[in-house]
């Protein structure tokens, strides 16, 4: 295994030197770059600047939540297997349909996404516009 | 959505009018669909809850905090604000009726009342009609059948024609018959698809526009001719018929009182100034003609009546808009009757225990610029105050906040007033059409107020070009 060399001196003599003289000052990190080889040093529990840390924070992307409703009026049912609440799809799928006047009346997913929330009981009778499922596009 | 507890099914708070008084324990249904919207829908509501029957109504989008969603027991959205989505639309209806155990399905005035296969669906489904048999709409409520039964059965009818697949069929019609004509809708009322047609050169114009007028408003664009009869009285005659065999009539309303495009706004109860020869022979046909097709539930004949000549015009197999002012002469309530024969109730009275008592006025209260062609109004009622008082009866959809939608009917309110005499009823009318407040939109209470200060309506001397003639100066103007 080749040895790091910093200044002629081994890697982790070198390393060692730096932690003392770390230990005996107030800083919370240290960072050196030194022939191509950056050594970084952060103080056990402590605290990271944080206004450095925050405004180098990505803000928070807006979701974007679609939400399924009935278009005709009947019972809803939950598709089979049922869908689940957090449940990622891959792509489009029938999550349950609704029944009326002896006709299946899919509610299909639409595209990927994640389930966050189940309106309709199974069994329920619904109206045009009832809303049956929230789905997480990202 | 919106469910609540039922109340108990027993039957209460019956009235004590003929029509009760002579019955036993009714045998009616438990829960109603009423397939209408506004006034009428919340009249249909009253009546089931005085039967003791539970309610489901139904509504569009555009009529979600509406007074009817509120007062029935459970209401279910069907579809988006436009008529053909919503009111129309079949498949959500009946499925709400079944989804909710409904046994019956009301179907008030307009929509799908005169809709033989809607009437059919309704059947197949097990859910009864509270109206007449499918049979029976498709051969009185087509028009131009109906004038072809009625002929069969003696009655005297307009000069007409049958139905006019096209514009070069309406021209030969109108050749033979004479102008002027009307082109009428076959599966119509209201005025709706209705036009006259002058001279030759009118009739591509009219022919197209009635026939869109019809489609948009029926599902059914089909029209005929009739004869002009120049100013004739629109006389109409109230039927009630059951399913074992017996045939009344409730005396007739005069609805000569009509906008250009043919919508009545003032109707009276009985009609004035009418020879008891036309009286007599008008009750005679309303109810042979109803014999003739075995007619059951309420219904009117309508009429045109030109001095002593009286001529079948059409029937309406449905509820009237103005069958308060019958109910007020009468002291029937026409609604209960209604749902008491579909239920297979015998009337329980004949034709000599019905004695009407009084007058009665309705004027409706449209939201519409009487001094613009009756345009529609939309909006938002800023303030709304009706009338009370002895004599007077108000069955109306909305209130002071309330929405008035782009797309429906525009009739806000009807006010009715009854009178011992008809000089007294038109007293009252007057005072309580100035007691009334509506801001927000146009309407047509000053219209119906002027009206009824005219020398020919307090004489009773009009026809059914009085309005539009009174309009006239205005207009020209």
């Amino acid at each position: 295994m080749p040895v790091h060399l910093i200044d002629g001196e081994p890697i982790a003599a070198r390393v060692g030197r730096l932690a003392d003289a770390f230990d005996d000052t107030d800083l919370i990190r240290l960072s050196i770059e030194r022939d191509g080889v950056t050594v970084e040093l952060r103080r056990r529990g402590g605290q990271p600047a944080p206004v450095a840390e925050a405004a180098a924070a990505p803000a928070p992307q807006p979701r974007h939540v679609d939400t399924l409703r009935s278009d005709v009026v009947g019972i809803f049912r939950l598709g089979r297997p049922a869908p689940s609440l957090g449940e990622t799809l891959a792509g489009d799928r029938e999550l349950g349909f609704v029944e009326a006047l002896g006709i299946r009346n899919p509610v299909r997913s639409l595209g990927g996404g994640s389930i966050v929330a189940i309106l309709a009981q199974d069994g329920a009778a619904v109206e045009y516009g009832q809303e049956l499922f929230e789905i997480d596009r990202g | 959505m919106r469910k609540t507890e039922p109340p108990s099914n027993t039957a209460k708070n019956f009235s004590k009018s003929t029509a009760d008084k002579r019955r036993g324990t009714p045998t009616i249904f438990r829960k109603v669909l009423i397939a209408n919207r506004g006034e009428i829908a919340l009249r249909i509501n009253r009546a089931c809850q005085e039967l003791g029957v539970l309610t489901v109504a139904i509504f569009s989008e555009a009529d979600r905090d509406s007074l009817h969603v509120r007062q029935a027991d459970e209401a279910f959205c069907v579809g988006p604000g436009p008529v053909p989505r919503s009111y129309l639309n079949i498949p959500n209806i009946i499925s709400t009726a079944l989804v909710t155990g409904c046994d019956a399905v009301h179907p008030g005035y307009g929509f799908l009342a005169e809709n033989a296969r809607f009437a059919e669906i309704c059947a197949d489904h097990g859910l009864a009609f509270i109206g007449p048999t499918p049979r029976v709409i498709a051969a009185m409520g087509d028009k131009a059948t109906a004038k072809r039964v009625m002929k069969e059965a003696g009655i005297a009818t307009t000069p007409g024609s049958d139905i006019l697949p096209s514009v070069e069929d309406a021209r030969r019609a109108a050749e033979q018959i004479g102008y002027p004509v009307l082109l009428k809708a076959t599966a119509g009322g209201g005025g709706k698809g209705m036009r006259t047609v002058e001279s030759p050169a009118e009739m591509e114009r009219a022919f197209a526009s009635a026939t869109a007028e019809a489609e948009a408003s029926f599902k059914d664009g089909r029209v005929y001719l009739e004869k002009l009869i120049v100013r004739p009285r629109h006389i109409e005659v109230q039927v009630l018929g059951d399913t074992h065999g017996n045939v009344v009539h409730l005396g007739e309303r005069d609805c000569s009182v009509q906008k250009p495009s043919h919508q009545k706004l003032v109707e009276e109860a009985l009609a004035t100034n009418l020879s008891s020869k036309s009286r007599a022979a008008l009750h005679e046909m309303a109810v042979r003609a109803c014999q003739a097709v075995n007619y059951t539930n309420a219904g009117t004949l309508e009429f045109l009546v030109s001095g002593d000549h009286v001529y079948f015009m059409e029937m309406n197999t449905r509820i009237q808009v103005e069958h308060p002012v019958t109910e007020m002469v009468y002291n029937i309530d026409l609604v209960k009757e209604q749902i008491r024969v579909a239920a297979g109730e015998a009337l329980g009275y004949a034709q000599r225990d019905l004695k009407p008592s009084g007058h009665a006025i309705e004027c409706r209260i449209n939201a519409e610029d009487p001094r613009n062609n009756f345009s529609p109004q939309a909006g938002t009622l800023s303030k709304v105050v009706f009338p009370g008082g002895l004599g007077i009866r108000v069955d109306t959809h909305v209130h002071s906040g309330a929405m008035v939608p782009p797309y429906y009917d525009s009739m806000l309110a009807k006010i009715i007033a009854f009178g011992e005499t008809r000089e007294a009823a038109i007293a009252r009318m007057e005072r309580a059409l100035r007691e009334t407040v509506i801001e927000g939109v146009n309407t047509t209470i000053d219209m119906c107020l002027e009206i009824l200060g005219t020398r020919e309506f307090r004489e009773g001397r009009y026809a059914i070009d009085f309005l539009p003639n009174l309009l006239r100066p205005a207009t020209v103007a």
